[in-house]
């Protein structure tokens, strides 16, 4: 049978209300069976290969400032880096200098640092580390993605457990049918010329796409059933019009740079808040090949990197005990500058972990030193902790996961852990700022109001 | 009532099922073509496929022989809006200057000098012209084959707006290098994207120099445009003589590694522009955006590529061209490329013994003035172009390219357009990534990028329709057609080319004939008839059908 709008609006309720059970003013996963607490995990990717080395720069390192008489972070002067405490090494490491709000969610032990980090496979192109990266595997790029192994290997189910606040699914995702793309909530729905003919036509892309099952007919019908989600679940105002999303706490996304990233950012966060059962989103943030001229570019990407960050974690601050945000980039780059003023395709690279339950103000890792027969290649900063080791632990401590050998095949978690997180267990990190009340709770409540039989 | 349930996890196949195959005029028209124009099907199905395939890959260089294309080009303008530093506007539906005029590198260059809001104007001059030629030019398969090149030597034309506007303003000569060599030999088209202003400045290569050098654009020049990243093995070996093949005679490594990037990028140091440069105390560069060739920055130590050894002190550029002749003429090259080419032609997973063909054909050819279009055409006559079908996504361009042809529509290409396509995914000449834009389903395929493909076609006939497509559908209907019935399988047979799916026809039945008897003629005011008509086709477009080809 075929369902009309209408219909479909009251069964969805009913079905939320019933999915959800007793929990309907909780986070709704929407497994019934499956009442595990897990943590929302975002994934930001700096697309392009990050320079962590001018991040979290090792300005005390005397090697350091040799290689790089142009692009390095200063630890005096004008434009020096932002000293951090609980280093990994008896080195002086400082934040770049435009990364003051990571320092204040740094030093509130909402953020940890994990240096001489990265993809031990020794690739230098981006597609390939990206693959592989995306894939979880230092040995098949051409795997599916290592988020959607998670949602597999937990048997996630619900409207909506994984989302990319961008155009395209990544890679991490790519292979699931769970997995949807959302860069515009308030608008998501089909916009037609004539409120009879495009609920028609609603239903008639339904029945076509529901036809046959290649890969253009899943995607259609995922659309479909998207588009009822958004709009059974987004906060309305008295005439029934989608309300526009406003951040809580006082938090303002970036506008000048990074707004690409405070965009999707907040899309997440809007969908949080409407109690989809999102469970993992991604969010890409590109520009980091800074292979000339590096010093024009970089500052203005990190500002609007920590801008972003610390804006959602602000406006997420009533979900902080159950959110996890993991920023990853495919590889570091090259210690020496290039000729260019810029820096070639690297290896080892800093990671960020924040969330309520990160045990952060601290560096995690061990540092290999920079000395020219501590890098890597005698050339690049060697890897001392597979990022695949800081994923692992935020999948069984935060994502309740216990089949991580099934995300991370051929992959040794460490006997030793990092330690980065902690399970849920006491009162999580304090904000990182003085947070303002929070506003009445109508962005967040489960839909109910909106049924009309 | 039934519950519509969250459905069960499943893992969506790589490749997509293949469906029943239409007729070869239809392949060709939409994989060869930016899809059939009303009577271009039965026009190719009288010529046959060879003597199609043979017309195309020999395009006339006369402009009077594309007469609809080339009036389309003169006539268009292109509105350009921007307060002067002295408060005054500019508001002017502008010709396309750049491009039918014929701008070279002076007048484009001097460009720069005026307001920086002239800046982007030639990217796009060029995609409206672009648009125009995709959608009315006789020469189909030469724009589908430039926008191949395009994304395969991809350049993001944006990169350096506001930073010397060197890329930007000289855009339409960065298109025309893609369509001097568009079916000609590779070798010749690799040296002329290097000494381009767009890709020496775009991958650095402008600004590299002896110690250390720019890596950028060598890396990228073996895993992008020459042998591929299945060829890159750093992962397996980390020196040259390790790589199998490397100590034969004559040397023949089986792929390359990171020292080979390393080499070639001391073998293009010095390669650059004149941009005004400092090169010693009282000697400069002019800022021209000529190609300039500085021995002082140059590496001239001997190197090593492809295990192959390069002596010290070569003449000026030798080892840059030795480069190119070892990655042109590289079996890895040929299979990267051909694969590429089956991948755009005719399947995201094209039969290896098609690959391996053409990759054969590619290397016995390799110093053919004609080398590409030898390939092409092995490619589209091959078994394998007549019988694959559905195995590829309509990527946005095409989409709108052949939703507006099918429909005869009057297209006149502005900012709406180009934002349209950008919103469903497809970023006209400003992919920011060097990988140009994928050409696989698997990236055009998501929830966002779908709903944006319903919703520009739906607008089409709305009150935001984005002004740059006028439609006369009724029109268009033959006498004979009056039925429901009849109406829908007219415009599906327009779009299409074929019977759509029975579901699908089905309901645009349903949708056309609201109610009432589908072997009579549609009842309902003239403006609901007319709008029922719009909104009909407009959901032809949406259709699973006319999202492959």
């Amino acid at each position: 049978m075929t369902l009309s709008r209408r219909e479909f609006l009251v069964g969805c309720s009913a079905a939320i209300a019933a999915l959800a059970g007793s929990r309907v003013t909780n986070l709704v996963f929407a497994n019934p069976a499956d009442t595990t607490a897990r943590d929302i995990l975002v994934v930001v990717f700096l697309r392009g290969g990050c320079d962590g080395l001018n991040l979290v720069a090792p300005t005390g390192d005397r090697n350091y400032a040799d290689a790089r008489p142009v692009v390095r972070v200063p630890n005096s002067g004008s434009g020096a880096g932002i000293s951090i405490n609980n280093a990994i090494a008896p080195v002086d490491f400082r934040l770049h200098p435009r990364a003051a709000s990571l320092k204040e969610l740094y030093d509130s032990r909402n953020l940890a640092i994990v240096h001489a980090c990265g993809l031990t496979n020794d690739t230098r192109s981006h597609f390939d580390a990206m693959d592989y990266m995306e894939a979880g595997l230092n040995d098949d790029k051409n795997s599916n993605g290592w988020l959607v192994r998670h949602l597999n290997s937990i048997s996630a189910s619900g409207i909506m457990p994984a989302v990319s606040a961008l155009g395209s699914v990544p890679k991490s995702l790519r292979g699931s049918s769970q997995a949807l793309s959302i860069n515009d909530v308030n608008n998501f729905r089909l916009q037609g010329n004539s409120t009879t003919y495009t609920n028609q036509q609603q239903e008639a892309l339904r029945a076509m796409y529901a036809a046959a099952g290649s890969p253009i007919h899943q995607v259609g019908l995922s659309t479909l059933d998207a588009i009822n989600t958004v709009n059974s679940k987004i906060a309305r105002d008295s005439q029934n019009r989608p309300l526009p999303y406003t951040p809580e706490a006082g938090a303002v996304y970036p506008t000048q740079y990074g707004t690409s990233l405070g965009n999707a950012l907040r899309i997440v966060a809007q969908l949080i808040k409407m109690d989809v059962g999102l469970q993992v989103a991604t969010v890409d943030y590109g520009g980091w090949d800074t292979h000339g001229d590096q010093n024009r570019f970089f500052g203005n990407l990190v500002e609007g990197l920590a801008l972003a960050m610390h804006a959602f974690y602000n406006d997420m601050n009533r979900y902080a005990s159950r959110l996890t945000v993991a920023v990853v980039s495919e590889f570091g780059r090259r210690l020496k500058e290039n000729q260019s003023a810029g820096t070639d395709h690297g290896h080892g690279n800093v990671m960020f972990v924040m969330g309520g339950y990160v045990n952060g103000g601290k560096m995690y890792g061990s540092w290999p030193g920079l000395a020219t027969e501590q890098l890597d290649n005698r050339v690049d900063l060697a890897i001392t902790t597979d990022y695949r080791a800081v994923l692992a632990e935020i999948l069984s401590q935060r994502l309740a996961n216990p089949n991580v050998a099934e995300v991370f095949p051929r992959f040794s978690v460490p006997a030793q852990p990092l330690d980065i997180v902690r399970a849920t267990n006491g009162q999580p990190n304090p904000p990182a700022r003085p947070m303002q009340p929070a506003p009445a709770p109508g962005n967040s409540r489960i839909f109910l109001p909106l049924v009309r039989r | 009532m039934t519950l519509r349930l969250p459905r069960v996890v499943s893992d969506i196949p790589e490749a997509p099922a293949l469906q029943a195959t239409p007729p070869v005029e239809i392949i060709a028209l939409n994989r060869m073509a930016y899809g059939p124009r009303p009577g271009d099907v039965e026009r190719v199905q009288a010529m046959g496929l060879t003597a199609y395939v043979d017309e195309q890959l020999n395009p006339s260089a006369n402009p009077a022989d594309d007469s609809t294309c080339t009036e389309r080009l003169n006539a268009a303008r292109l509105r350009i809006t921007y307060t002067r530093s002295d408060g005054t506007r500019v508001d002017e539906m502008r010709p396309l200057r750049t491009i039918t005029e014929n701008w070279n590198l002076e007048q484009l260059y001097a460009i720069r000098q005026q307001n920086g809001n002239e800046h982007a104007r030639p990217i796009e001059e060029v995609r409206a012209a672009t648009w125009i030629r995709a959608i009315y030019s006789k020469w189909q398969l030469r724009e589908v084959l430039v926008e191949f090149w395009h994304n395969h030597f991809n350049v993001d034309s944006q990169r350096d707006l506001g930073s010397g506007a060197r890329i930007s303003t000289t855009w339409p000569l960065y298109d025309a290098i893609m369509r001097r060599h568009a079916l000609g030999n590779f070798r010749a088209f690799l040296e002329d994207v290097a000494q381009s202003i767009a890709m020496l400045i775009y991958l650095d290569n402008a600004t590299s120099r002896d110690g250390p050098a720019n890596e950028n654009y060598a890396r990228e020049l073996f895993e992008l445009h020459g042998m591929g990243a299945s060829n890159y093995l750093n992962d397996l070996y980390d020196r040259w003589r390790d790589v199998p093949g490397a100590t034969a005679t004559p040397p023949a490594p089986v792929g390359y590694i990171d020292q080979d990037v390393y080499e070639a990028a001391r073998a293009f140091t010095g390669w650059t522009l004149e941009m005004g440069q400092t090169i010693v105390s009282n000697q400069r560069l002019p800022d021209t955006g000529k190609f300039a060739y500085v021995e002082r920055w140059h590496d001239n130590a001997q190197k090593r590529v492809l295990a192959t050894e390069f002596d010290s002190n070569r003449p000026a550029m030798e080892d840059g061209r030795r480069v190119f002749d070892l990655i042109a003429a590289h079996p890895g090259t040929a299979r990267f490329i051909c694969e590429k080419l089956c991948r755009r032609l005719v399947s995201d997973t094209p039969p290896q013994a098609l690959v391996e063909r053409a990759a054969a054909a590619w290397l016995a050819a390799k110093d053919a003035p004609d080398q590409i279009k030898q390939v092409v055409r092995l490619i589209l006559l091959s078994p394998e172009f007549a019988a694959t079908w559905g195995a590829k996504v309509k990527r946005p361009f095409d989409m709108m390219a052949a939703f507006l042809r099918a429909t005869s529509a009057d297209v006149t290409p502005n900012s709406n357009l180009f934002s349209a396509v950008a919103a469903m995914g497809y970023t006209h000449f400003t992919w920011a990534p060097p990988t140009g834009l994928p050409e696989a389903g698997s990236y055009w395929l998501s929830t966002a990028f779908m709903l944006r493909r319903w919703n520009t076609l739906l607008g089409l006939f709305g009150n935001n329709s984005g002004g740059y497509a006028t439609f006369a559908l009724q029109g268009q209907i033959p006498a004979g057609v009056t039925s429901s019935r009849q109406i829908v399988e007219f415009w599906v047979n327009r779009l299409l080319g074929r019977p759509a799916e029975a579901t699908t026809l089905n309901r645009l039945l349903d949708f056309m004939r609201q109610n009432q008897p589908a072997d009579a003629p549609p009842t309902g005011t003239a403006a609901d008839i007319t709008s029922r008509i719009n909104n009909l086709v407009a959901l032809i477009g949406m259709s699973p059908e006319f999202q492959q080809k």
